[in-house]
């Protein structure tokens, strides 16, 4: 009898369906990633005038990926990773990559939503107007900040095994990020932290978007910046993957 | 080997280890069409990383594992495509109910199912008003039956069984082996493991038993009992007089509780 192995497409199809799925009915977890970004370009209103628009957004889109590549993403890996479902996966005839394909995939989408959601509350509440160009290259600057982000938290699930730990860590890292990240921006902190963070993976992912909202200021830091983010997801990727056990 | 009776699984001089432990120790043996074969063991004795070997959930150090003739460490995608697997404790997605998780496996086993196809597949299982219902609502009985549905979703030539019937009321556990029965006279090979002598004695028809990685006897569950019933360390274990498989396997491998 001939074998046939299912083809990637039939494969893919179906681990999509599911995993848009299990996002879809994890809606409030999700709700709950896009509400902290939403907030923060809300409440950030009143510094529209002051820092510029594509500032408010880069820092609420930039926000957003962080949640969702830490608490999203990594999460749902230790979390899936912890109960089996990846081993029951994998006696399959499916290649491992197409199922971390399909779970980052999902995650993409969501990055896509989100930022589709940041541009349209700065709009219509902050009143912040870009041209075409500047929303078309901002786009795809958040996804490519997203990717970092997902490297990241590939790099935390590969390094701890411990769903809870994961779940801790993220967690810190997360709140370092968005407190450190943010404060050392605006100089709070003093110049030695400023400077650090503007060349963190905040700080880089954050100026990378936010120049990308208005294309005509780009400049030589911005493409260090988006060289730096490239230079991030290819290290945390490459290390998350060696490191990452399926159980 | 007649044409009916061939092996679709043959290990050979299998070893696995876990750093400086070796849990399997040059394993051998074949499971034929239309066989059920057991896999019998204490506790650490090698069966677990001997299945997860077949299964190709982890690279052996040595020896050579095929399926349906294809090697699982070179050409794992045919090998799974004929295998179907129930891990002993089997999770899925817990957002997905029973029908999106039958939908998932049959996607994956390159198979698109309808609504309706999948809803058969449920009736088949007397599972038909639990589609909707998540895989955690289930009862013991009812997630192995989704299990093993999920494992024959393409009719593969070689299922393979880690513990199915643990945990099953005996209601539950004879009409599991029915199923079991129903897959072996489809001509299909089934491996089990278990810790039960009699499921053993009821439905398997050749049988291995493991211990510290190796394989210690193979043959008919009646064979091994005529085989072995004038051992000193079986009649020693031997409770009622008649020798069981039960005593046998206590004789063989020892009366120590293994963790």
């Amino acid at each position: 009898m001939q074998t046939k192995i299912p083809q990637t497409s039939s494969v893919m199809s179906a681990l999509l369906r599911a995993d848009f799925t299990t996002l879809w009915r994890n809606r409030r977890s999700l709700r709950l990633v896009l509400l902290v970004p939403v907030v923060i370009v809300i409440s950030w209103k009143g510094m529209v005038k002051m820092m510029g628009g594509p500032y408010v957004i880069s820092g609420g889109i930039t926000i957003g990926l962080i949640s969702i590549g830490l608490l999203g993403y990594t999460n749902s890996i230790a979390r899936d990773r912890d109960k089996g479902v990846f081993q029951r996966l994998r006696v399959g005839p499916v290649a491992a990559w197409t199922i971390m394909c399909s779970r980052i995939m999902v995650q993409i989408a969501t990055i896509m939503a989100m930022t589709i959601a940041i541009f349209a509350v700065g709009n219509l509440v902050d009143k912040i107007v870009l041209s075409p160009l500047g929303y078309l290259t901002g786009f795809f600057a958040a996804v490519l900040g997203g990717a970092l982000y997902l490297s990241l938290g590939q790099l935390i699930v590969g390094l701890i095994k411990n769903p809870e730990t994961v779940n801790s860590t993220t967690r810190l890292v997360y709140f370092i990020f968005i407190m450190v990240g943010m404060l050392g921006n605006f100089g709070v902190l003093g110049d030695v932290v400023k400077e650090m963070v503007q060349w963190s993976p905040y700080g880089v992912v954050n100026h990378m978007i936010g120049t990308a909202l208005q294309p005509e200021t780009w400049n030589l830091q911005a493409t260090y910046a988006l060289l730096a983010t490239l230079g991030y997801s290819a290290v945390f990727g490459i290390l998350g993957i060696r490191f990452f056990k399926w159980n | 080997m007649s044409n009916q009776q061939r092996a679709i699984l043959e290990v050979d001089q299998l070893s696995v280890s876990y750093g400086h432990f070796q849990a399997v120790r040059q394993v051998s043996f074949a499971v034929e069409s239309g066989e059920i074969f057991g896999l019998l063991g204490p506790n650490g004795a090698g069966k677990t990383s001997t299945l997860s070997a077949i299964e190709g959930l982890l690279r052996p150090q040595g020896g050579q594992i095929n399926v349906a003739g294809f090697s699982i460490l070179d050409q794992p995608l045919y090998a799974k495509a004929n295998m179907g697997v129930q891990l002993q404790s089997t999770s899925f997605q817990a957002e997905l109910n029973v029908a999106e998780i039958i939908r998932l496996f049959a996607g994956i086993y390159g198979k698109e199912m309808t609504p309706a196809e999948v809803e058969e597949k449920l009736v088949e299982i007397n599972l038909q008003d639990s589609g909707s219902k998540r895989f955690g609502q289930l009862s013991g009985g009812q997630q192995q039956r989704v299990s093993l549905v999920i494992s024959t979703i393409h009719d593969p030539q070689l299922v393979l069984l880690d513990e199915p019937t643990t945990g099953l009321d005996p209601q539950s556990r004879r009409q599991l082996w029915d199923r079991i029965e129903a897959i072996k006279a489809k001509g299909h090979a089934v491996l089990l493991t278990t810790h039960s002598m009699e499921e053993a004695e009821a439905v398997c028809d050749r049988i291995a038993i493991i211990d510290h990685g190796r394989v210690i006897a193979i043959d008919t569950p009646e064979a091994l009992i005529a085989a072995h019933r004038n051992d000193p360390d079986v009649i020693a274990v031997c409770r009622k007089g008649k020798v069981t498989l039960e005593d046998v396997f206590i004789g063989l491998t020892g009366r120590a509780v293994r963790s």
